[in-house]
């Protein structure tokens, strides 16, 4: 294996130990022979790569970790002394501890809230639903451990008419239930496949993908409709009784060789046709539509669509879900893109996926504790640093942690973190931590940092995008420079208070409050430098620290 | 033909004057050369190639502007006036731009085969069709990667009025992305807080760089790069934010010009490209007339005609022009046919664009459409030929590719080529 030169973070042997000895612990509980998923994603990806062994970089050190576990499962960084305290332990579970403490966490389910608004909505402006209320409905189904299935069917059987799940209704609504739009996004975002380009024709390029496959799914939401109460009160996303989808292929149509339009029954891809009750005309409505009153039809297609995309028998979703959630914490799914899952884009480790997908389905959808396995692999442990002399790997072989941005959310939050704001304000609750009221007071905060920082409303998945405006913002604008100012208990404010004469203690908390990690000695020195110079302004040169540490691409990026 | 720098190359200039700005050391790495090279900046803005594009969003009738069709039953109320380019005929709603014609040349044979908003305002701003999965760079992005100086302080791409998407830049990254200045005024957070002094900021920049330039080896990500790159830029930005002081602009231009926001905003335009600024998209609204086609078009292109006939001939008093390249276009024309509420609807069909300055023929002519302006009959065009004609004028090469991690990606659709009859 490569040595590691004069890396900064430097690198925690001890703890890949400590982690191979726990798995085989944990590993020994478990009631089935088969080893916990963990110890299987290292081996299959291990097997991946010829030579992984040499190419894999190695464990991150325990500040990285810290820091990367804590940004994935919370959405923001460790405070200085979790950072103190975590990095003191020698306890050999404290990795493992680490993570069951932040999936226990307030914070865990606020952060699935949003990750889940982003991927689920992609940024699209409010139109029916308030988004506070899909966003609490979101909040209360991860604080409640709902199964990820569960929360799919859900949001697919909402109406919004009743004022319970109104919330899960904006995923149709606010999409206005536009059937080509809905049958785009369910097929990315739950079944892993983009059939866009089968609206109009088979895929060009995909040959699994036909236009019949299209329609299969539109069929399900053809009879959608928008109703607005007679009060104009309330939108809901009605079904007629009737409406069929009609499609043709283009390329037929000017070959000249098209049999005319087609039209099919609802169905997921090639599976089973269920034939239709009939009813007689005149009843086929439970309530019969009028001006005033919303129809509901004796038969509802919609209706089966959640059981459809859920059900067992349809492999594809536990396929995308295990594939999208394992590419939220480590940056790049199996399949890639996430949502090219065809018989020409094969998965860069095929078994690993059948395994996730089946351990995620016969866990029951349960989200948090599938995270938990993922977070406890060694491959998600790994360093992201690579000596320029080291051989290059590819990102697809997961032998090295991949660099992601934050997302705008995590920025904000993570600011707030680094700057101290969120130290100060849990002291000013004293003994009644309360993260609701925080998460309030700073929505604005949130807010702005996602119209600045966050991709153009239905855009899924682009790349970073790093421009000037948002530099000037982070250089030169009130806000970040208003939390520089001292407030009990926020960071400059405690190291205002660290004496003059200890420069170190100085350097030690900076570092540990904004980049999770203490410095290294060149670093201590640049910062005892930096402070002799300004004995007489010694808070503007503090700030001036802090802003330096916060706007580093070390602090923007997941590393 | 090639573009003719004072010393060779843009690059030469600069990286001349780079050096020379380095006496002060860390300054120029931060960005801050710009400060030392505000001259040099200025010298080469008199000859390097400049393009400002103007476009009319919602689709600007082409029987309105540049192809007027009188006394037939799609040409509507208006007539059509001589201009000071002999022969040429536009109409009457463009007085003013009529005496400068001379200095525009008209492309009147465009076919895009688009009549939806999104994807023709694509194919004018890429020279392609939109694919899935896909995205080209806009004309903007990609001049301002050809042809502004690597070491300019000041951004490539400046859009005026709405209309700026930092994916406009598509693969070519963040550093080509547009800038988007706000209504009447400097972008946002350009001045150094009060609170901080110049020799302050200078030192948290340097530290910030260095913390950097610690993490990044071994960690080398495209990523990182365009993060640190754009502090870079907003501290360029920030030492000619000189030039985003508009409070400076003559009074009587007012006047010359006109009150009202495009008026403005062609007064910003020639301000930014007196400074070296490479492209600036100006955007103009309202042309969506599926009713009251006519009115619609009295109130907009009165506001359009003055301020653009203006600065064409304030480009031309100041020897700019032959070095600018001026473009009015749209996402589409409309429709020959007007319904039944006087409006006229999308038509990508048979319509018309206007272009002058640098390596323009002014006063030519290439394309036509028959009589009633329903077909093409002559010289038909879409997007790619365009964009072969763009590069030609401002003498860059479009049968070249721009790569995208190694797959290249013809700068003009190969299979077209440039309008030869209106160049230069």
């Amino acid at each position: 294996m490569w040595q590691r030169p004069s890396d900064p973070l430097g690198v925690c042997w001890r703890s890949m130990v400590a982690l191979t000895f726990l798995a085989a612990f944990t590993g020994s509980k478990s009631v089935q022979a088969a080893p916990p998923l963990h110890e299987s994603i290292d081996r299959l990806i291990a097997a991946g790569t010829p030579d992984y062994a040499t190419l894999a970089a190695p464990l991150a050190s325990d500040a990285e970790f810290l820091r990367r576990v804590t940004l994935d499962l919370t959405g923001t960084i460790p405070t200085a002394a979790e950072a103190r305290e975590f990095l003191a332990s020698s306890d050999p579970e404290k990795r493992t501890q680490l993570v069951d403490r932040l999936l226990a966490s307030p914070e865990w389910p606020r952060r699935m809230q949003q990750v889940c608004d982003v991927l689920l909505m992609e940024r699209l402006p409010q139109k029916h639903v308030p988004v506070a209320d899909w966003q609490k409905y979101l909040h209360d189904s991860f604080a409640a451990n709902k199964p990820w299935d569960q929360l799919v069917r859900e949001i697919l059987s909402a109406d919004g008419s009743d004022p319970a799940t109104r919330g899960a209704a904006r995923f149709y609504l606010d999409r206005d239930g536009e059937v080509h739009q809905l049958t785009r996004d369910i097929g990315r975002l739950f079944l892993g496949v983009d059939l866009e380009c089968a609206q109009c024709h088979n895929h060009p390029q995909v040959d699994d993908y036909k236009q019949s496959h299209y329609y299969g799914l539109a069929a399900y939401l053809i009879r959608g409709t928008l109703f607005n109460t007679p009060d104009k009160k309330l939108t809901i996303y009605a079904e007629k009784a009737d409406g069929e989808v009609t499609y043709e292929s283009v390329f037929d149509l000017r070959d000249k060789i098209s049999k005319g339009p087609q039209t099919t029954l609802p169905v997921l891809f090639d599976g089973q046709v269920a034939a239709e009750p009939k009813f007689k005309k005149g009843e086929e409505y439970t309530v019969k539509p009028d001006k005033k009153v919303r129809g509901i039809p004796n038969y509802s297609r919609r209706s089966l669509l959640g059981d459809a995309i859920t059900g067992p028998d349809n492999v594809r979703f536990r396929r995308a879900s295990a594939n999208r959630w394992w590419a939220l914490l480590m940056g790049r799914g199996l399949i890639d893109p996430l949502d090219r899952d065809h018989g020409d884009n094969p998965p860069s480790h095929p078994e690993l996926l059948e395994i996730l997908a089946s351990d995620l389905f016969q866990r029951k959808y349960d989200l948090r504790g599938y995270l938990r396995e993922i977070v406890l692999s060694q491959t998600y442990q790994r360093g992201s640093f690579r000596p320029a002399d080291a051989p290059p790997v590819e990102p697809e072989s997961f032998a090295q942690a991949t660099i992601r941005p934050l997302a705008p959310e995590q920025f904000a939050w993570a600011l707030l973190q680094g700057t101290g704001m969120l130290d100060a304000e849990r002291l000013a609750q004293k003994d009644k931590p309360d993260l609701a009221a925080i998460v309030k007071k700073y929505r604005g905060v949130e807010n702005r940092f996602i119209s600045l920082f966050g991709n153009e409303p239905g855009r899924p998945e682009p790349g970073f995008d790093a421009r000037t405006d948002q530099a000037l913002f982070l250089a030169n604008d009130p806000l970040l420079l208003s939390w520089l100012q001292p407030r009990t208990g926020n960071l400059a404010d405690r190291l205002t208070k660290i004496p003059a004469d200890n420069p170190q203690a100085v350097a030690d908390e900076l570092y540990l409050a904004t980049l999770t990690r203490f410095p290294n000695s060149d670093e201590g020195a640049e910062i005892r430098e930096y402070l002799a110079t300004r004995t007489a302004d010694r808070l503007p040169a503090l700030q001036e620290l802090i802003w330096a540490l916060v706007t580093s691409a070390e602090f923007r990026f997941n590393h | 033909m090639n573009c003719h720098y004072a010393c060779g190359t843009a690059a030469h200039l600069s990286r001349r004057s780079f050096l020379q700005g380095a006496t002060t050391g860390a300054l120029g790495m931060l960005g801050f050369s710009g400060m030392v090279q505000a001259s040099a900046a200025q010298k080469l803005a008199s000859q390097q190639k400049q393009v400002v594009v103007f476009f009319l969003k919602g689709g600007v009738s082409q029987l309105e502007t540049w192809d007027p069709k009188p006394g037939t039953d799609t040409g509507g109320p208006f007539q059509k006036i001589s201009t000071s380019a002999p022969g040429v005929e536009i109409c009457e709603l463009l007085p003013h731009t009529a005496r400068q014609m001379q200095h525009l040349a008209l492309v009147r044979g465009i076919n895009t085969k688009e009549n939806d908003h999104g994807k023709g305002a694509y194919i004018m701003q890429t020279g392609y069709r939109q694919q899935p999965g896909f995205e080209y760079p806009y004309l903007g992005s990609a001049f301002s990667r050809q042809l502004n100086p690597p070491d300019s302080p000041l951004p490539g791409y400046i859009c005026l009025g709405a209309g700026a998407r930092a994916q406009e830049a598509a693969f070519l990254g963040p550093k080509y992305a547009p800038l988007a200045l706000p209504e009447e005024g400097a972008p946002q957070n350009l001045a150094r807080p009060a609170s901080l002094t110049e020799q302050h900021d200078m030192q948290r920049r340097l530290l910030r760089q260095r913390i950097g330039q610690r993490f990044a080896p071994g960690r080398r990500d495209s990523d990182l790069e365009a993060y640190n790159s754009s502090y870079e830029q907003a501290a360029r930005l920030m030492a000619r934010s000189d030039v985003f002081d508009f409070s400076k602009m003559p009074a009587k231009d007012e006047e010359r010009y006109g009150k009202h926001s495009f008026a403005r905003n062609c007064r910003v335009a020639l301000r930014l490209l007196e400074n070296g600024v490479t492209f600036i998209k100006v955007s103009h609204t309202n042309y969506d007339t599926h009713s009251e086609n006519f009115n619609f078009h009295i109130e907009q292109l009165g506001e359009f005609d003055r301020p653009f006939a203006t600065f064409m001939a304030d480009l031309h008093e100041r020897g700019m022009l032959q070095h600018t390249l001026v473009i009015v276009m749209s996402e589409f024309g409309r429709t020959p046919n007007i319904n039944s509420k006087l409006g006229r609807d999308h038509w990508g069909t048979a319509w018309s664009i206007a272009l002058g300055g640098c390596g323009i023929k002014g006063g030519a002519v290439v394309g036509k459409t028959n009589e009633k302006g329903t077909q093409v009959i002559d010289r038909e065009v879409n997007g790619g030929h365009l964009f072969h004609t763009y590069y030609h004028a401002v003498g860059l090469d479009s049968s070249k590719s721009f790569y995208d991690k190694g797959r290249p990606v013809a700068k003009a659709d190969p299979k077209t080529d440039a309008l030869q009859e209106i160049l230069v």
